[in-house]
């Protein structure tokens, strides 16, 4: 039934299809027949959208987006996935033919910066008052941002020499 | 006489042993130990002794104080094994009257409050006492149609003579049991004070000395509701000890109804007393109009 | 603070547990029957406002970091604060997370202190019965402090969580 799907698929896009197990598909597509596919693809039984998730390739300059589909009749998880340029990411949103990619989109944008034409509710969601580049970028530093603003105690030789004490005391060595 | 002075005192003091008997049995029934039965005492000396951080409005500061006085007067004229500190004709509905002014002080405090889950707490408040009234006072009108009387000390001694009134009048003892159930506040009809769905209601905004005195307020009514009950249908008591042991065994097979009951919706709560009490209670009515009116 | 004053505040402790994390898990069986915590007097209370303790256990991120400041402000004094886990006492596993603040001495003044990633219940039972033992030494003023230096707290406060006149209550 895999070889109906890639011929199906294969006939109307051009898409590069790979079988990685049983049940498991990889679709790579171009950004442009994104939605045509998404639409094609609800029609032949897809109606469950699990998530959209992103990754940041940063040598190749590129975001990559992936959209997550199940099948409940064939019990098939396809995984879509295009890419889009880093240095303007402007995408469509898939919410006219998946209600549910509203919020997904809404995470996307938050944490990476894309922004999805057509989508009305790229508001703040999880990080409140942010004032930096979006953190799931692989050029933003946690660990600067996290020792710039909030205080922690390290541990130095002078802490572990009282831990020490302390174990011996209670007699837990 | 200085013992009728200082019975609201002690009443309210039993009052909050009662609280923590409820608190020991309803450990014990969850298969846990519980806290001492003294446990409520240190909870109001503990909150006697807590600053206020809330400050909203003249009404807000004076509703506990409202309801406290409410409460200490209607307790005066209950009879406690003997003679009140005031006694006359018509004080059953002086009394009755008189225990209102408690629940309508906190009322009127909680209102200034600003805090939405007060003013939800106290529209649940006001519709479940249009509830409840109705069929008590009706269950209590043929005791007062056949014994031509409305002193409360008459009728106990009325009933060392005849017998006890819930073996003459058993349907409208009936009735303002269930009336009873909900004027305790106990579940299935604590919807005032919920504390998982409405924060504890009108309580909401109080913490510190206030809630001390609305705490004992609440010590307070639970006394003076069965002490009614017990008063006018279970032949009163001779000295104190037989009263506190006759309204505690009251409030005991009300808590054990309580334990296995969800609470109810105020909206099904209000059907629910306006169906089948109210008809005991007119039944009940009914009954003793025919049975004869000497 | 005489005798049946300072015994009515241990023997009856009214407690608002401030669930951000992972933390709260331990404290469901302290609270119900398995490990009955209402036999001392703790039991729990239906707001802040009406409450003596504030148990703070898991990560503090800085979107419930300033609820934190909210509800502790609106306690009434005297009032204590114990902090639960790894998490609040040097940040635990999200040291170095670019959302969570790591110790929480610095926000608001904290009494006792109990380590575990999670505490069972019986180390969270030996921290309230250190507490206990703080209450009566007089040896827990953590709201003493916070009036004194205010200005420090504020300062800490600002610094963590940015803007501060869309979330504050008051400002002194």
């Amino acid at each position: 039934m895999y070889e109906d799907l890639k011929k199906d698929i294969q006939g109307k896009f051009p898409a590069k299809f790979e079988v990685i197990r049983e049940r498991r598909i990889k679709v790579s597509i171009d950004k442009n027949s994104v939605l045509p596919f998404l639409s094609y693809i609800k029609s032949k039984g897809f109606i469950h959208l699990i998530s959209i998730s992103c990754v940041d390739w940063i040598k190749e300059n590129e975001f990559e987006i992936v959209y997550h589909l199940w099948s409940y009749t064939d019990e098939i998880h396809i995984m879509l996935k295009t890419r889009i340029s880093r240095k303007k990411p402007i995408f469509e949103t898939a919410s006219e033919i998946y209600p549910v990619a509203q919020t997904f989109e809404r995470e996307i944008h938050e944490m990476f910066g894309v922004d999805f034409k057509g989508n009305k509710r790229q508001i703040p969601f999880i990080l409140e008052d942010w004032d930096d580049i979006p953190p799931m970028r692989k050029d933003f530093d946690p660990l600067k941002y996290a020792k710039s603003h909030f205080e922690t105690e390290e541990y130095t030789e002078e802490v572990w020499t009282k831990v020490r004490k302390i174990q011996k005391f209670r007699g837990e060595e | 006489m200085t013992w009728a002075i200082l019975m609201p005192f002690i009443l309210m003091f039993a009052g909050l042993l009662y609280m923590g008997f409820a608190r020991k049995i309803h450990a014990r029934i969850q298969k846990r130990y519980g806290p001492p039965f003294y446990q409520n005492i240190y909870d109001v000396i503990k909150l006697f002794s807590k600053r206020e951080a809330a400050f909203h409005g003249g009404m807000f500061h004076f509703g506990p104080v409202l309801s406290l006085t409410g409460i200490i007067m209607a307790l005066m004229f209950l009879p406690v094994g003997g003679k009140p500190l005031f006694s006359f004709q018509g004080d059953l509905f002086v009394l009755l009257y008189l225990a209102v002014i408690a629940p309508w002080g906190m009322a009127l405090g909680a209102g200034n409050a600003e805090n939405p889950l007060a003013s939800v707490g106290i529209a649940r408040a006001l519709t479940l006492m249009l509830g409840y009234e109705i069929p008590f006072f009706i269950g209590i009108i043929p005791i007062v149609v056949r014994t031509h009387t409305t002193q409360i000390v008459e009728i106990i001694q009325l009933q060392q003579i005849n017998g006890w009134n819930v073996i003459l009048f058993p349907i409208s003892a009936l009735a303002s049991i269930i009336a009873l159930h909900a004027m305790l506040g106990n579940k299935p009809f604590d919807q005032p004070i919920a504390p998982h769905e409405i924060a504890s209601g009108p309580l909401v905004e109080y913490g510190g000395k206030y809630l001390g005195i609305l705490q004992l307020y609440q010590a307070g009514a639970i006394l003076l509701s069965t002490g009614i009950y017990v008063d006018l249908f279970f032949g009163g008591a001779s000295n104190v000890w037989m009263f506190f042991l006759k309204t505690f065994l009251i409030y005991f097979v009300l808590l054990l109804i309580g334990e296995v009951l969800p609470r109810f919706r105020i909206g099904d709560a209000l059907k629910f007393f306006w169906k089948w009490p109210l008809g005991i209670a007119l039944l009940g009515l009914l009954v003793a109009v025919l049975g004869g009116v000497r | 603070m005489s005798g049946i004053g300072k015994t009515s505040r241990i023997k009856s402790l009214w407690v608002t547990y401030y669930v951000t994390g992972c933390g709260g898990i331990e404290l469901l069986p302290v609270i119900t029957s398995r490990f009955d915590a209402e036999r001392f007097g703790i039991i729990t209370s239906a707001t802040p406002r009406q409450s003596d303790v504030l148990v703070v256990s898991g990560f503090l991120t800085t979107k419930t970091l300033r609820r934190i400041i909210r509800t502790y402000e609106q306690m009434p004094d005297p009032k204590y604060v114990v902090a639960l886990g790894a998490c609040t006492i040097n940040g635990g596993i999200y040291w170095d997370s670019y959302s969570t603040a790591d110790k929480l001495e610095l926000y608001i003044p904290v009494d006792v202190y109990i380590a575990g990633c999670m505490p069972r219940p019986e180390s969270i039972f030996m921290g309230f019965a250190h507490l206990m033992a703080m209450i009566k030494g007089d040896k827990a003023d953590g709201w003493k402090r916070y009036h004194e230096n205010y200005k420090w707290y504020k300062k800490n406060q600002d610094k963590a969580l940015g803007n501060s006149k869309k979330w504050r209550v008051r400002d002194v």
